[in-house]
């Protein structure tokens, strides 16, 4: 008899956690679902949640992030009906692939108070609508570099154009430091050091991408892509890590923190206070990449890459939209970038956290401009084949003419 | 008559649990995953799009990676077969005897394939990258200064190198069992006709152990077919692409490139694949038993 009831008892546990989920209908008000990626602010978004309680008590927000896998778990619950309330893709290309399921946050304060190069990246390829979303960020992209590894060689200036960069290299290499780490072995980086020579390879990025999609387009026909960004890769590996392949993100991170190297590849303010852990005395100088001859094409990059996607299904549509406008527009949530979170915020009344890339960043927009975000507009899965592609040509497994083909091919069939 | 009745009702309901799960939990999905792989579907989109047999003429015709992730899985197999069940049984018979360190021994072969497969690929990755950066500051031999992840044929050997590694253990059990369940007085007899070491494992131990490497033959091909996860968290498919498995090709093709229809299809072919192999296989291992 006991057996029957403790068989039961297990039986009945079971078919309740497969049926169970739904139910986000709290007793007490309304309950909000968020469901984000980028887990290193998980800490930051926990607080801003709590701040959030203080201020309207009886909404209660569920938060939940992970990094691996988010795209698929996100597709599971989209078509399993368990949309959330908030939910990430990222910015450019996947906007039009979520604009079914998200809202058009146009005519809300929270995309008057957002940067405009931030909303850009947010606004649909194909109408120009939205933003359909809003970051938990905005970003710097551009090169780490080590300034009393570069004092020490006796380059006075960060190397603006391509011959400076090599004559830098030889200077620093001839000190037994290795000038670059390039974490090549990472996708993501691949992506991170071409936007520089794509953004700049034409007045339109979002038109060039299209004509590489539909076939239209050659790497050859454009000598930024074909001569200069080929150039620097070359660079980076004369100049590189031994195990080129093997070198992910903690490597090129531990390699730049430990004075292995004098500059990195691919990157941007997100190391710094990795970095900064390793040797909290590193003198950072951040820059942008020098992509031609030209000293004036050396900018950063800026904008973010990761867009908060506000659900258009949800019940709580008001109060969902009222938390989002919280966020950027109360004294609260404008601090909350650089107090909190310490990144660089995507609002323009923001103030900018007490980092180097950040500041050094800020000041070179405010002098040169910015280079255009413009990996955002080909999807990951392609800038996935990419890296790929570039791997087997830095590992010498295809010449660059091959490379080029296969770019062109990959471009049409994966997008 | 009644305890027919009881009976016949019990053998129709207690199956019944396991077969709305195992329903639910594989063969709905199996009959769903036939239909897009007919559709061209992004996993997103509200509706996918039929467009029937073109999935299956991307795969064939080299539109897709998935004949050069087939290969791949393939060299993996054999290599996989080969090494585990070598030294698995090498181990085995070494364990069998009685020495005051086998049952330490046995524990230790063991641990690794009690422990994730994510656990133990990142691990490696560790021992392969920082690990052997240490041990070349020290020794300065060659091998350490390879990059043992970062060059596409060393790649597939240090995958290979760990999933045999990880596995070992549940094999060396599988052949353990096997040797101990041979008679003794079979063994003895043999040593009294005079066989010698080799002979009497060639002679003896071998044929009467044929259950047993059957089994473990069998279970390291299916085993090694759906390789997936050792590869995830060591090479993530690189470099360049160098070590897709079938299994992670489709996750790839599916999740990453948002081509749900294509995924399903190559899992489609692979299931068929798989499925005549060990038919194959089985028929192999019957007749020779």
């Amino acid at each position: 008899m006991k057996k029957c009831l403790l068989v039961l008892a297990l039986g009945i546990a079971l078919t309740g956690a497969v049926f169970a989920g739904g139910g986000k209908e709290g007793a007490s008000g309304t309950e909000l679902y968020v469901f984000i990626s980028q887990p290193e602010y998980a800490d930051s978004i926990r607080a801003l949640i709590t701040e959030y309680k203080k201020v309207v008590p009886d909404v209660t927000i569920n938060y939940e992030t992970t990094q691996a896998d988010y795209p698929a778990l996100l597709k599971t619950k989209l078509n399993s009906g368990d949309l959330p309330d908030i939910f990430t893709s990222t910015a450019g290309a996947e906007i039009d692939l979520y604009t079914e399921y998200s809202l058009n946050l146009a005519d809300q304060p929270i995309a008057k108070a957002m940067i405009p190069a931030v909303a850009d990246g947010f606004k649909s390829m194909d109408t120009g609508a939205g933003p359909y979303g809003f970051a938990i960020k905005g970003n710097f992209f551009g090169i780490l570099y080590n300034k009393d590894i570069f004092a020490k060689a006796g380059i006075a200036e960060f190397p603006q154009t391509l011959d400076a960069l090599e004559a830098a290299c030889e200077k620093i290499a001839a000190l037994g430091i290795k000038p670059f780490t390039s974490g090549f072995g990472e996708w993501w980086v691949w992506k991170h050091a071409a936007m520089n020579f794509f953004g700049t390879a034409t007045n339109d990025p979002i038109a060039l991408t299209k004509k590489f999609e539909n076939g239209q387009a050659k790497v050859s026909d454009y000598p930024r892509l074909y001569n200069d960004f080929f150039r620097f890769v070359d660079l980076v590996k004369k100049y590189g890590d031994d195990k080129l392949l093997e070198t992910t993100l903690d490597r090129e991170v531990a390699a730049f923190g430990n004075g292995q190297a004098a500059m990195t590849v691919g990157q941007g303010a997100w190391i710094e206070e990795d970095v900064l852990k390793i040797n909290p005395n590193l003198k950072i100088g951040f820059d942008g990449y020098p992509i031609s001859n030209n000293p004036a094409d050396c900018k950063v990059v800026t904008g973010a890459d990761q867009a908060m996607r506000v659900s258009n299904k949800s019940k709580h549509q008001k109060e969902l939209l009222d938390f989002v406008n919280w966020w950027y527009t109360s004294d609260y949530g404008k601090g909350w970038f650089a107090n909190v979170a310490k990144v660089v915020p995507p609002i323009s009344a923001g103030v900018v956290p007490n980092l180097e890339v950040p500041k050094q960043g800020a000041a070179h927009v405010a002098q040169e401009g910015s280079a255009p975000l413009s990996i955002i507009y080909s999807t990951d899965a392609f800038h996935q084949v990419f890296g790929e592609l570039m791997q087997a040509y830095v590992g010498g497994s295809a010449t660059k003419d091959q490379t080029c083909a296969a770019i062109e091919r990959q471009w049409i069939s994966i997008h | 008559m009644k305890k027919q009745k009881v009976e016949l009702l019990e053998s129709v309901f207690y199956p019944l649990p396991a077969l709305l799960f195992v329903g639910v939990m594989i063969y709905i999905p199996f009959v769903l995953s036939g239909y897009y792989s007919f559709t061209e579907w992004n996993g997103i989109a509200r509706a996918p799009k039929f467009i029937g047999l073109a999935n299956f003429k991307a795969i064939f015709t080299g539109g897709a990676d998935f004949l050069r992730t087939l290969l791949f899985t393939f060299k993996y197999t054999v290599l996989f077969m080969l090494f585990t069940n070598i030294a698995a049984l090498a181990l085995a018979i070494a364990l069998v005897k009685k020495f005051r360190l086998a049952n330490t021994l046995r524990g230790l072969f063991f641990i690794p394939y009690i422990m994730s497969m994510t656990i133990v690929g990142f691990i490696w990755r560790f021992i392969f990258s920082s690990g052997f950066d240490t041990l070349l500051a020290n020794t300065n031999l060659g091998i350490f200064r390879w990059s043992w992840l970062g060059t596409p044929n060393l790649a597939f050997v240090s995958v290979t190198i760990v999933g045999v590694w990880q596995s070992l253990g549940f094999y060396i059990v599988l052949y353990i069992a096997g040797l101990e369940a041979i008679p003794q007085d079979i063994i003895e007899a043999s040593v009294v006709d005079g066989a010698s070491g080799f002979l009497r494992l060639r002679s003896v131990i071998l044929p009467l152990l044929a259950p047993s490497i059957s089994t473990c033959m069998f279970m390291s091909l299916t085993n090694s077919l759906k390789v997936f996860d050792i590869i995830l968290a060591l090479t993530r498919g690189g470099p360049a692409g160098s070590t897709y498995s079938v299994t992670l090709g489709i996750y790839r093709d599916a999740f990453q490139n948002n081509r749900y229809g294509l995924g399903s299809a190559e899992s489609l072919v692979f299931f068929i694949i798989v499925l005549i192999l060990t038919q194959v296989v089985m028929r192999v291992f019957k007749s020779e038993n």
